[in-house]
């Protein structure tokens, strides 16, 4: 799980200097929610520039600063990048005052990234809840675009209403692909809500797929998270076959501010994906 | 080895010597501000008060704010342009134990990213120790393997015998300067006898004590004992200032100014001992006191030698010197249970 391209990119100069990004599309996802199709300023980067899935960035409005997030958006699909956000603080609310052609700051990728070949020819079960479908997108697509190389794929995805379902078009589309057995359930529904009702951990256990050559990958708020690694340990699913992100506050993103250390653990230099084995092994239950 | 001396009352040449090719900093601001400060040209009276510095001297490498660089948005878009060049500084007079703070603090600033701005300053710097033979009752340095009269981290390292000061060559950067050093005698063995005798007695000075060799195995057992925590962290005020004035503390902020169409990038020091350090939207990792305390005494004598081999923390006795409620690491560290 290690980045292979962690420094080979930025290893030209100052680390801390960000590269200036066009914003080049907006999607509303939910009402406090957008994804941005963004891209290099300079041309010349788009091609040079590479990531893994799972990895993220320092995105800066110069003049208001820097906010932490995954690249949503797939390695496979090369033409631009995507970063979704929640607009909850001083960055995020900045970031969803711009409009397209609009500058920011970017520098990464940072961190490691999901192990791709420990899931090649496994069955994968995707859990994600809310804005923490973003990194697990990015995921699906990535695997999506290369369908031969996995079995089975399981996708159960939640949110707290219809309306806080974030890539609409995304679920449409795996919905419709008949190689996934897409699930899409909201706490609670509305008149016109014809899905499913119920809790994401609940429903993974109704949904109940098996353990057997299979890994689950599960993004979402930590209160999600907490409650779905037990339903997953009831299923037969090992500590080593689950795999997260965590989500730490960060300022560097390269293990030198100190913010996201847990125990001995820096989230941003030694995650930030994890299986629930190594969550175990920590020192500290701070994660 | 040879050694080389001076008179105390010829300091004053030697650092104007220096301050041809180096910026020169010395102790300045006697008292609760004392810092190592730019060098007025001319004024030696530090020597009268000087026994270590408040603010440690990791202040001249990674500066409680420094300017990252700045930004102008202009009809083309954005440019960012990079700070000048500093110029070569020369530290006099750094303790033994704040040179080995900067040796810890190099390993985390060259860990997995070179930094930018503090590694360019370290590499540029002459470190000029100077024995301390007056360390205060609150310093532990014995403890952490550092000798208050001796050290291995600065390029020259010097010893006040009486009138004179013994200069030794320490480094290959040490050895460079002393051959562009003019004016200066040969120590005579004398010399070096009377230094080795003050190096002795300031060791025995350190009279207070931690035992680190079963610190590791006691924190990880004493980790998620919270009452524990609570109780040390109970007079705690959570004010800081042990992590600002930590000589191996560094944990930065990295946040933006911005007037009109111009402004830049600043990176500050941040403390664990805040709750807003670590606090996300949703929750808090660290929200309580406690926890916070045992982060701070944790990663200084758990997690970072668990990293690089080498415990975060030198003796200085700053924490426990300059805490507003008296608050002791080492009470922390001898009372641990397990």
């Amino acid at each position: 799980m290690t980045a292979s391209n962690r420094s080979r990119f930025l290893a030209q100069g100052n680390v801390y200097l960000p590269h200036i990004m066009v914003i080049e599309k907006i999607i509303d996802e939910t009402p406090g929610v957008r994804t941005f199709h963004f891209n290099f300023k300079d041309e010349k980067l788009r091609d040079e520039f590479s990531f893994e899935s799972g990895q993220f960035g320092e995105y800066s409005v110069f003049g208001v600063g820097e906010a932490t997030f995954c690249i949503s958006s797939s390695p496979t699909r090369r033409d631009h990048l995507e970063f979704t956000l929640q607009r909850v603080g001083k960055v995020t609310n900045a970031l969803h005052r711009l409009g397209v052609g609009a500058e920011i700051g970017f520098r990464g990728p940072y961190g490691n990234s999901f192990p791709l070949d420990l899931l090649q020819g496994k069955n994968l079960v995707f859990v994600g809840g809310g804005i923490g479908l973003a990194p697990l997108r990015s995921l699906i697509w990535n695997v999506l675009d290369n369908r031969d190389k996995y079995n089975d794929i399981h996708i159960i995805y939640g949110a707290r209403s219809p309306a806080d379902l974030c890539f609409k078009y995304d679920l449409d589309a795996w919905g419709n692909n008949e190689t996934v057995n897409m699930v899409t359930t909201v706490d609670r529904g509305d008149e016109s809500w014809k899905g499913r009702e119920g809790f994401v951990p609940q429903v993974l256990e109704q949904v109940a797929p098996s353990a057997e050559n299979a890994i689950a990958i599960v993004c979402g708020p930590p209160i999600m998270i907490r409650f779905t690694f037990p339903v997953l340990e009831k299923l037969g699913f090992r500590p080593e076959q689950m795999v997260t992100t965590l989500e730490k506050r960060m300022k560097c993103g390269i293990g030198k501010c100190g913010r996201c250390n847990i125990g001995n653990i820096y989230v941003c230099r030694d995650g930030p994906v994890f299986t629930y084995a190594q969550i175990k092994s920590f020192i500290s239950s701070e994660y | 080895m040879n050694h080389k001396k001076i008179n105390k009352k010829d300091l004053g040449n030697l650092l104007h010597q220096w301050s041809k090719d180096y910026t020169i900093f010395v102790p300045s601001n006697e008292g609760d501000t004392a810092q190592m400060g730019l060098w007025d040209g001319s004024d030696t009276g530090f020597l009268d008060w000087y026994r270590n510095t408040a603010k440690p001297p990791k202040a001249n490498f990674l500066p409680p704010v420094e300017e990252m660089f700045r930004f102008q948005k202009g009809k083309e878009g954005h440019s960012i342009k990079l700070p000048s060049q500093e110029h070569q500084q020369l530290i006099f007079g750094i303790r033994p134990c704040d040179g080995r703070s900067l040796a810890i603090l190099d390993n985390i600033f060259t860990d997995a990213y070179q930094d930018p701005y503090y590694l360019p300053r370290r590499e540029g710097a002459v470190l000029v120790g100077l024995g301390c033979l007056k360390p205060y009752d609150t310093c532990f340095c014995t403890s952490l393997g550092i000798s208050p009269g001796e050290s291995n981290d600065v390029d020259l390292m010097l010893t006040d015998t009486g009138d004179e000061f013994l200069i030794e060559e320490i480094s290959d950067k040490g050895k460079q300067l002393m051959e562009l050093t003019a004016g200066l005698e040969d120590a005579t063995e004398d010399d070096t006898a009377r230094a080795s005798e003050a190096k002795g007695k300031a060791h025995d000075k350190v009279t207070r004590k931690i035992d680190t060799q079963h610190l590791s195995h006691k924190l990880l057992s004493t980790f998620e004992d919270e009452t524990y925590w609570e109780k040390v962290a109970a007079k705690c005020i959570a004010c800081g200032i042990c992590t600002f004035l930590c000589p191996t503390c560094h944990c930065f902020d990295i946040s933006d100014e911005m007037v009109k169409k111009e402004g830049a990038r600043f990176r500050c020091w941040d403390s664990c001992a805040f709750p807003l350090y670590t606090k996300m939207p949703m929750e808090n990792p660290r929200e309580e006191k406690w926890q916070r305390v045992r982060q701070k005494v944790c990663h200084k004598f758990e997690f970072y030698p668990m990293a690089f081999d080498v415990i975060a923390c030198t003796g200085c006795g700053r924490c426990i010197r300059l805490c507003p409620v008296n608050w002791d690491i080492c009470q922390t560290l001898g009372q641990l249970p397990g």
